[in-house]
């Protein structure tokens, strides 16, 4: 039986290769649907469950969250791609990658069966290091998802064959992205690399970084920002506006938003607290910034009844935004060394001063990582979903803390960027100066085509 | 479930009791690799036996079975001994009657020329094979047109000084031709690009009277690695068939190549193995283009998960094989599974395939009910005849394990043979460099059917074999036989007896062999 078309997947295949994908497959008297035709059910699972290993699993600091987070997106993407007519593969648009496996035309695939093929791949693999209780949460996840979403695949239209080979195509494609993956610099940063650089000593100096109260704690990733991103040519692509001089005097700029910090974080009302908390997602604690934007995004695809191809141009958008987000935010950050607020009050204000809310993070203030990711994040949804588009986040349900309903993607990113300087661990202009360097990212981001011309 | 018409052979393993022992070690760049090769050096018409050990000195093993009777394996000092192997292919190089080898290694490649009565002496040198640090994971040979020497092709993996950092940096293989004297190779010429390939073949897929060169690649997907297959014409470098030249791109994690007429059609299908589902490939309409479809499933060989055992995760398949194990006049297919090391979304418990051809050209996988189900990680593998009985017995090298040997009973038990089907094995001799007339295409006529096998060096993986070619019989008590030469004509039709040996001999027509 023929799948029953929707009028939205038609808008999809008739531009260049009219209805032919509803064809019968000429090898295995099997009725071929496009990835269109199916729900987004697996990709809600396979998210969903990254945002728990992200959490559990050691050394996903925000920046390395981001990044598994982005290499997930695109191998969803290019692993569902070939079922999706009018659309193309990324390779040749994202450094250094300038192919991917490809299916054979004459081959028909099974598209969630590639695809929960090619997220368990991934997942195992970007998640390595993971506890054996969540790397058998991704081996059960595998096996129960046919099971799940039995509408999406129905094993009477799908043969073994094709099951076989989908399964293949899946593998290949996470074990392609990977290879390319682990030449980017970030690779296993986890461990090996963060060890590797812990001998880095920051530059010194009026106004330069320095390891910050209460932990001293060891710069964090401070090469981040030399890793090759997935669109930007390279950490420095999107700059952010220089931040003010560094001065200690009562009437500069720099001094003024520094008694910003000193007073608003210790005079902040009960909802300023409330929003420090709600973005701070932690590592170790939450699904980090990416991972917050990216579960908010999740539950929208569901609540969309989206289908497989739009959740997967959805999230390797997004995510690779995030991604390249924190490249360029680290890339600042170390290129700049800007004192943190904690380090300068103490200086300058008052010598007993520390944020009460969060403890300051181990690398350098500006721009503000949360500021640069949310930004990004916010205009590439805008884009995807619709500047105006409400949404209920429910990523802290579990704290207490939401659901919460947010008017559109801008509030939050606003909400986001700011709640830092409540915080106690921004100046203002970090928060302000990330936003255009997020912006940037995902205008560059938003700009790569996705539709073959 | 089991054709009924299906005669599975049951195989002993006799690898303690042989004597051989050898272990295929190291680490990383000794993941791959791990191969096997047979020849006779010293004329019994038994096949010696060389064994790759990576980091461990490769042995040499005197073949001292007697015929029809359980395996023996002498060790015995040859010249072969070498660390750091990880793959070997017989050939005579410089067609003077005595078999040399070629040793593929991490490092530099060795070259040894036979002596007679299997002494060997290393002849780098002597042929100006180049010193390359490099991995070298893939061999093949063909002899050009008009050349006494044949060309080499040999395969790398990945760049040795960036053991950090093994991705993105698969090195160019190369050619190997002879200089103008004939006697030595000329300046290596680079098959670049290259993406780690891990199996050649030289194999003449159109049947042009030209072979081309197959390559089976693992890796660079992301730098436009896949499948090759270069054109390597006489006087000419050798160039990739394209997509203009009908040749579809295919990505696999190729590590192994078999290549057999199967179908019986007069050109041979291709094999590759890979991780998860296997590649079955045959020619696509017009023989003329290298375009090529996947009948894998088709034909009950993707053999992509294991079949015994309870792991359900995807096979990791190596060295594969077309040959006939229950002489019933149809190629089966071997396999050798092993996990690359520990990757945790591919089986750990992966037992090597015997898949029996079944009269609808359809193959059933006997590997537990034929005894050769091995779970040790599996890399290069033979199935050779090695007590001279017409059954193909079976030699499997394991990473960080020990190598297995298995005798092929028949269709006896315990350590008793019976036949289960009647056979011939015969070699070619042609006068001229290439004496083993490699390239040379055999047709056995069954009555109902023609079995059609071409004369190949490389393949498989990391493991080569010269000698007897064999072919089952099934019930018939002769059959006839023909060669088409290489680049030259076919002789006329010989009737042969079933269950003997025999030499085709050029010049001097058919020869009946008797063991001394």
């Amino acid at each position: 039986m023929k799948t029953r078309v929707t009028a939205f997947i038609l808008a999809w295949l008739f531009p260049i290769f009219g209805n032919a994908w509803a064809d019968v497959s000429p090898d295995a008297n099997v009725v071929v649907r496009p990835t269109t035709a199916f729900s987004s059910g697996v990709v809600y699972d396979w998210f969903y469950l990254s945002f728990q290993l992200i959490q559990q699993t050691p050394g996903f600091s925000p920046p390395v969250a981001a990044r598994a987070l982005g290499y997930m997106g695109l191998t969803l993407y290019e692993s569902v791609v070939p079922g999706m007519p009018g659309y193309q593969s990324l390779a040749g648009q994202l450094n250094d990658l300038s192919s991917l496996p490809w299916a054979q035309p004459n081959e028909p695939l099974h598209w969630p069966t590639v695809a929960n093929a090619s997220m368990a791949t991934m997942t195992r693999m970007m998640f390595s290091n993971a506890s054996a209780e969540n790397k058998a949460r991704i081996d059960l996840l595998e096996r129960s998802l046919p099971l799940k979403y039995p509408q999406d695949f129905d094993p009477n239209t799908v043969t073994a064959d094709i099951t076989n080979r989908s399964e293949t195509f899946g593998k290949l494609m996470a074990m392609a992205i990977m290879t390319w993956a682990r030449t980017d610099g970030g690779h296993e940063a986890w461990g090996p690399i963060r060890r590797s650089q812990e001998n880095y000593v920051p530059p010194s100096g009026p106004g330069k970084w320095s390891a910050t109260p209460p932990a001293f704690a060891v710069p964090l990733l401070p090469y981040w920002g030399r890793n090759r991103p997935f669109v930007l040519s390279s950490g420095s692509d999107c700059p952010a506006p220089p931040p003010p001089s560094y001065s200690e005097e009562v009437n500069s700029d720099f001094y003024k938003n520094g008694i910003e910090v000193y007073r608003i974080s210790n005079a902040a009302t009960q909802e300023q607290r409330q929003f420090a908390l709600y973005w701070a997602d932690d590592a170790g604690k939450t699904p980090t910034p990416a991972g917050h934007w990216a579960y908010l995004t999740n539950d929208l695809l569901r609540s969309q009844k989206a289908n497989l191809g739009t959740a997967a141009i959805t999230f390797a958008r997004l995510n690779m935004a995030m991604s390249d987000s924190f490249i360029a935010a680290w890339n600042t950050k170390y290129s700049l060394n800007v004192i943190r607020p904690v380090t300068y009050v103490q200086l300058v204000i008052d010598s007993n001063w520390v944020p009460t809310l969060i403890p300051t993070p181990p690398f350098p203030d500006y721009p503000s990582g949360h500021s640069v990711q949310s930004s990004a994040a916010s205009e590439v949804l805008g884009s995807s979903f619709g500047a105006n588009t409400p949404f209920v986040d429910n990523t802290h349900n579990d704290r207490g803390w939401g659901p919460r309903t947010f008017k559109n993607f801008k509030v939050a990113a606003d909400e986001a960027a700011i709640s830092r300087l409540y915080a106690g661990i921004h100046y203002r202009f970090a928060s302000d100066g990330g936003k255009p360097q997020g912006q940037c990212v995902a205008q560059k981001v938003m700009a790569l085509q996705f539709k073959a011309k | 479930m089991d054709s009924p018409s299906l005669v599975i052979p049951h195989f002993v393993e006799e690898t303690d009791a042989a004597g051989l022992q050898s272990r295929f070690e190291g680490q990383d760049e000794f993941a791959v690799g791990g191969g096997v090769a047979t020849f006779d050096c010293d004329g019994d018409g038994l096949p010696e036996v060389y064994v790759t050990g990576g980091v461990n000195k490769a042995k040499f093993y005197r073949n001292k079975s007697s015929r029809g009777g359980p395996i023996k394996l002498e060790e015995q000092r040859s010249g072969l001994e070498v660390t750091n192997a990880t793959g070997a292919y017989p050939i005579d190089i410089d067609g003077d009657g005595n078999v040399d080898l070629v040793v593929l290694r991490v490092g530099e490649i060795e070259v040894f020329r036979g002596l007679g009565q299997c002494k060997f002496e290393r002849a780098n040198a002597k042929w100006n094979i180049p010193a390359t640090n490099l991995w070298h994971t893939a061999f093949s040979a063909t002899w050009e047109k008009g050349q006494s020497m044949p060309t080499l092709a040999f395969g790398t993996y990945y760049d040795r000084t960036r053991s950090d950092f093994p991705w993105g940096t698969c090195t160019p293989g190369m050619l190997l031709r002879p200089d103008s004297t004939n006697m030595r190779y000329a300046t290596p010429e680079p098959l670049a690009p290259g993406y780690c390939a891990l199996s050649m073949l030289f194999s003449d897929w159109s049947r042009s009277g030209q072979a081309s060169l197959r390559v089976a690649n693992d890796r660079e997907y992301y730098k436009g690695g896949q499948e090759q297959l270069w054109s390597v014409a006489p006087g000419e470098p050798a160039k990739q068939y394209t997509l203009d030249d009908g040749w579809k791109r295919l990505q696999v994690w190729g590590m192994g190549i078999a290549s057999h007429d199967v179908d019986g059609d007069g050109y041979p299908e291709v094999f590759i193995t890979s991780m998860a589902d296997n590649k079955f490939q045959k020619l696509e309409g017009n023989p003329s283009r290298p375009t090529y479809i996947d009948q894998a499933y088709k034909r009950g060989i993707t053999a992509h998960r294991p079949y015994v055992g309870g792991d359900i995760h995807p096979s990791t398949a190596w060295h594969a094989q077309f040959a006939d194990v229950n002489n019933d006049g149809r190629f089966d297919l071997f396999v050798v599974k092993g996990n690359v090391s520990s990757m945790p979304d591919f089986a750990m418990l992966d037992p090597n395939n015997l898949l029996l051809q079944e009269p609808d050209g359809r193959f059933t996988e006997v590997g537990q009910q034929a005894g050769i189900a091995s779970f040790k990680r599996g890399r290069g593998g033979m199935l050779v005849d090695l007590n001279g009985d017409g059954l193909l017995d079976m030699l499997v090298v394991n990473r960080q394990d020990k190598a297995q040997l298995w005798r092929n009973l028949g269709a006896g038990a315990g350590d008793k043979t019976v036949p289960i089907g009647h056979w011939i094995q015969l070699r070619l001799l042609q006068i001229g460099g290439n004496r083993d007339a490699i390239g040379a295409w055999v047709e056995v006529d069954l009555g109902d059917r023609v079995l059609r096998e071409e004369l190949t060096i490389g393949g498989g993986h990391a493991s080569g074999k010269l000698g007897w070619m064999h072919f089952g019989l099934g019930a018939l008590k002769n059959a006839k036989v023909r060669v088409q030469w290489p680049h030259g004509d076919w002789s006329e039709w010989h009737i042969v007896e079933a269950d003997s040996f025999y030499i085709v001999n050029q010049e001097n027509g058919l020869q009946q062999w008797r063991a001394p």
